[in-house]
């Protein structure tokens, strides 16, 4: 199995994930451009376990991504409180309006 | 069926789960938080008494049990865990046993003082410490414990902090341990970087011992490690010259000072030698450079209390002086011996502790010159402070007789090895025995004969020195209320049940119990079986057999306790000499005299006391003070003036110069200008904090992008 | 190109479409329907890679409990529809940064790793991995047991309704519901004035 596919995919998720980040006004569509970051970085660990300890059977580059799988769930849960807690007081989930700390 | 020693890991959790209660609720509860803390530590004691009861019976029964822990992986493991073993179990029923003493009497103590619960917290703190040092079954984790302890100690000796020298001493204590402790941690990389390729678990105390003994560990890695490991021990345990902490260390409470004296603090130095004693024992120098400490410790350190006038000081010095006991038996092979002495001692000077305690409570002074005939009034105390008092001058019979009998013997054996520090530890030992005797049947006889000088009496008009004294007693007598009573009950029973045990704890190692179980076959089975002294064989072949013929198997320098009618003939002797000698100064003439300290020479003895104290100031203080300072101010006059006061001349001419060229001109324009271009680029630079965090996201990618770029062009 | 691999490339280039269409749909449920099916697409990734468990656990949290969340974070701020409602005026910069940066990371993967090879091996049990995550991870994993405990109490901290707050934003903008439930949201009417371009 070529390992290149899946390099390239997760590169792809990621670029796609900064896309996001960077091109999204809504802030939950952010968080949902940090989700497809995370999830790349994912499919990299993953299948660089396959590559470096293909024979180990405590598979860390699989634990890894659950541990990441695990921060990425409170990060979502953070975040979304955030959001809420944004839209509560401002009326909007535009990260663009949200500039009260600038010069 | 799983043994009691499985349960062992409760013992150090409860006085933490007691710290933790204590210091969230004790505010709310009834007595303030001790109920929390003498209840747990009751109970760690009952675990500890039951696992005691468990390796007395079965010697050589271990348990070590861990998790492991491999962060870095391969081949290296850190581990948190337990070693329960006869020594493990001994510091444990010690530890405990003062601690719950101590938890009980500062009951009483400490009653009505604003920071009650806190100091119940702390002690409980401060019990766990030592007792996860005393578990561990790695240095790393013995580290922690260590450092923990030596925390402890700081914030409970600092206890009444609003005054300025209480901090000092705290701080003190800290430093001074602390500069130990860099020692003690460079000492346990040295041995663990020695341990790297033969164990997956470097730290570990088993396998450290088994590598030291099997000869895989190098030498050099062992002398290194162990001797930075001692410099820990010499700070923590009060050796010389580190030992100036513990005196002040009596800024604490005074309950304090014996959990730190007797059980948690000062007796972790020589715990750690003990466990790792099979390490040390491989090599000549280490062993040599600990007895020597711990000879010129037990001596000097005993002479020191000689001159104080504060029963707390006199008890610290005398404290010094037996770790300096258990140190040498450690340096001359007298491990059982060296442990033995702390068991006894932790309980007699726990008991001496407390009782000083109750002494001071009553009269509201340390000074043992504003005592004197409280026998009558403070019964109790004064019976439990006579037990004490003997069991630390090493009388027949007592705890402190056998297990400084024990260390004596050692030395004696090791002598008989080749060794002359074997020959210092057995006649320094018994000279120290006698100023010990001497010292402690001078604060007695202080304290509990005659009358009640801090109470007003009248004037004894007494030779030239009458008017001062006059003056100064009436100045006690203000200060003080006017009839020392006896101490309540909270503080009594602890006292009661420390001096019965310090007449009966010696029992256990004694040569009444020649056959197993007895206090060698609990504690140190395995290290005796696993010791060897490989350079022994060097210095004397045929030293050992003589040392069989002597009693103890030869080779481990150990073995069942005889009785020596010749060492307890010199003893005795000794003790009495120092109780006559002692008594002929401070008893007979005490009704009619104001026995103080600064009377100047009522005899020869005196004279030759303070002799001591007047060598000290004649041939260290006078010749710094008048010959190398007066020398000193010559060469600070004359010659470095001079230098100094050239160089200032010149610097003033070059500096006028440098002024007007390079300061006015150079620096001050390009400060100027710098103010100026801050100014303009910060109103420029500023425009990038938009306030927009996606364009700080885009930033931050072209960031990535431009340096993972600058990464691929140097590669 | 073995078969693993044309199953790879397929699975992968569904993921990559869905993950477009998640960050430039002009309907916020229709993204956060697309994160679904990019995740689940992960999901098949980390199948073909042998990471059954990954992906059993992938599916449950992302695409069962994640991608839920989304939704209803998406309804409950009551967001507008449209491309300028939804993307920032940022677009020429994200797509200039992330553009280079796929064009230098893949440059750099496919010389790295261009031609390397993965042997197809059973990958790691079930059991292993459980073995391994409670013993030899059981520090981390108590620690983001820990972390996600304190994740929960700062949600509910921060998105508690303060005694006399109605939960309803304070200023009043009108902003039509985002999603009617009955109607398809392509169809629907454009809220707020908002036009599609």
């Amino acid at each position: 199995m070529s390992l290149v596919i899946p390099l390239l995919l997760a590169t792809f998720l990621f670029c796609v994930g900064v896309y996001g980040l960077i091109a999204r006004r809504n802030a939950v569509l952010v968080l949902i451009s940090v989700e497809l970051m995370l999830n790349a970085v994912n499919i990299n660990l993953v299948a660089f376990q396959n590559l470096l300890f293909p024979a180990e059977a405590a598979a860390s580059g699989q634990l890894f991504a659950l541990f990441i799988i695990g921060v990425a769930a409170a990060e979502v849960g953070v975040g979304l409180a955030i959001v809420f807690n944004l839209f509560r007081n401002r009326a909007t989930v535009d990260v663009d309006r949200v500039d009260a700390m600038r010069w | 069926m799983e043994s009691v020693l499985a349960l062992a890991w409760l013992v150090p959790v409860l006085p933490l789960a007691s710290a933790a209660v204590v210091a969230a609720t004790g505010k709310r509860l009834p007595w303030g938080g001790a109920e929390v803390g003498i209840l747990s530590v009751g109970a760690a004691l009952a675990l500890s008494a039951a696992i005691a009861w468990e390796t007395f019976t079965n010697p050589g029964e271990t348990l070590e049990r861990a998790f492991a822990w491999s962060p870095l992986g391969g081949g290296f493991v850190l581990e948190l865990g337990m070693l329960v073993d006869g020594l493990t179990a001994m510091m444990f029923l010690l530890v405990t046993l003062v601690s719950l003493m101590v938890h009980v009497y500062s009951r009483g103590y400490m009653e009505g003082e604003a920071r009650f619960t806190y100091y119940y917290a702390m002690l409980s703190l401060f019990t766990f410490s030592m007792l996860l040092l005393v578990i561990s079954n790695n240095t790393l984790q013995a580290v922690v414990g260590w450092e923990l302890v030596g925390l402890c100690s700081f914030l409970l000796i600092g206890f009444y902090w609003e005054e300025k020298s209480n901090q000092d001493a705290a701080n003190k204590a800290f430093l001074t341990t602390k500069f130990g402790d860099v020692g003690l941690i460079v000492g346990v990389i040295v041995l663990s970087a020695g341990m790297l390729g033969l164990s997956d678990t470097p730290f570990n105390f088993g396998e450290t011992i088994d590598a030291a003994v099997s000869g895989e560990l190098a030498t050099g890695t062992i002398v290194l490690g162990m001797l930075l490991i001692f410099v820990g021990c010499i700070s923590k345990s009060g050796q010389m010259p580190l030992h100036v902490w513990l005196p002040d260390a009596m800024a604490g409470p005074t309950p304090v000072s014996a959990l730190i004296h007797a059980a948690t603090m000062v007796t972790a130095g020589v715990f750690l030698l003990a466990r790792l004693f099979p390490v040390l024992a491989q090599s000549a120098l280490v062993m040599g450079v600990i007895a020597v400490v711990g000879i010129l410790t037990l001596f000097f350190g005993g002479l020191l209390a000689l001159v104080q006038d504060d029963i707390k000081k006199i008890l610290a010095y005398s404290t010094i002086s037996q770790l300096g006991y258990m140190v040498a038996a450690i340096g001359v092979g007298g491990y059982t011996a060296s442990i033995f002495h702390l068991f006894t001692h932790g309980f007699f000077k726990a008991l001496l502790f407390l009782g000083a305690g109750s002494l001071i409570h009553a009269v509201h002074s340390n000074d043992i010159s504003a005592m004197g005939g409280l026998r009558r009034p403070m019964p109790v105390t004064f019976w439990t402070f006579t037990i004490g008092s003997l069991a630390l001058a090493g009388f027949p019979m007592t705890a402190g007789f056998f297990s400084k009998d024990e260390i004596l013997v050692s030395g004696d054996l090791w002598a008989l090895n080749g060794f002359a520090t074997g020959t210092y530890v057995y006649w320094v030992g018994i000279a120290a025995a006698f100023v010990t005797t001497f010292y402690m049947a001078r604060a007695w006889f202080l304290i509990f004969t005659g009358e009640h000088r801090g109470a007003p009496h009248a004037a004894d008009a007494h030779g030239g020195h009458g008017a001062d004294h006059d003056a100064q007693a009436d100045a006690h007598a203000d200060a003080h209320h006017a009839a020392p009573n006896e101490s309540g009950r909270w503080m009594l029973v602890p006292l009661v049940v420390l001096a019965v045990l310090s007449l009966t704890a010696g029992l256990i190692g004694s040569p009444f119990l020649q056959d197993e179980p007895n206090f060698e076959a609990w504690t140190a089975t395995e290290v005796i079986e696993g010791t060897t002294y490989p350079f022994l064989a060097e210095y004397a072949a045929g030293a050992g057999v003589v040392a069989a013929e002597k009693g103890p198997s030869a080779k481990i320098l150990h073995g069942p306790p005889t009785w020596h009618l010749d060492l307890l003939g010199i003893v005795l002797a000794a003790f009495a000499g120092a109780v006559l000698l002692a008594w002929r100064l401070y008893g007979k003439g005490l009704p009619d005299e104001d026995p103080t300290l600064r009377m100047g020479p009522l005899s020869r003895a005196l004279v030759a006391k303070y002799g001591f104290d007047a060598a000290g100031y004649r041939y260290v203080v006078v010749p710094v003070r008048d010959r190398l300072s007066a020398w000193a101010t010559r060469v600070s006059n004359d010659v470095i003036d001079g230098v100094v006061g050239g160089t200032g001349a010149a610097a003033k001419r070059l500096a006028g110069v440098t002024y007007a060229t390079v300061d006015q001109g150079i620096i001050d324009g390009g400060v100027n200008g710098a103010a100026f271009s801050a100014a303009w680029w910060s109103a420029r630079l500023r425009r990038i904090q938009s306030g927009d965090v996606q364009r700080y996201a885009g930033a931050l990618v072209a960031g990535v992008v431009l340096l993972v770029l600058a990464f691929v062009a140097i590669r | 190109m073995t078969g693993l691999d044309l199953v790879l490339l397929g699975v992968g280039l569904l993921t990559a479409a869905s993950a477009v269409m998640t960050v430039i749909s002009r309907n916020l449920v229709h993204a956060a329907l697309f994160l679904a099916v990019a995740l689940a697409g992960i999901a098949g990734v980390f199948l073909v890679l042998r990471a059954d468990f990954l992906a059993l656990v992938q599916l449950v949290v992302y695409v069962g409990a994640v991608a839920v969340l989304f939704l209803f974070g998406l309804m409950l701020t009551r967001a507008p529809i449209g491309r300028e409602a939804l993307d920032s005026q940022h677009r020429g910069l994200a797509l200039g940064v992330s553009g280079t940066l796929f064009a230098v990371l893949s440059w750099l993967i496919v010389d790295a790793f261009g031609n390397v090879r993965v042997e197809e091996v059973a990958g790691p049990r079930i059991g292993d991995l459980g073995i391994a995550l409670f013993r030899d991870w059981v520090l981390p994993f108590e620690v983001l047991s820990m972390l996600l405990l304190a994740a929960l109490v700062g949600a509910i901290v921060l998105s508690r309704r303060e005694d006399g707050e109605s939960g309803e934003p304070e200023p009043v903008v009108p902003i039509a519901l985002a999603v009617d439930p009955d109607a398809d949201p392509d169809a629907a009417p454009d809220a707020a004035g908002e036009v599609r371009a």
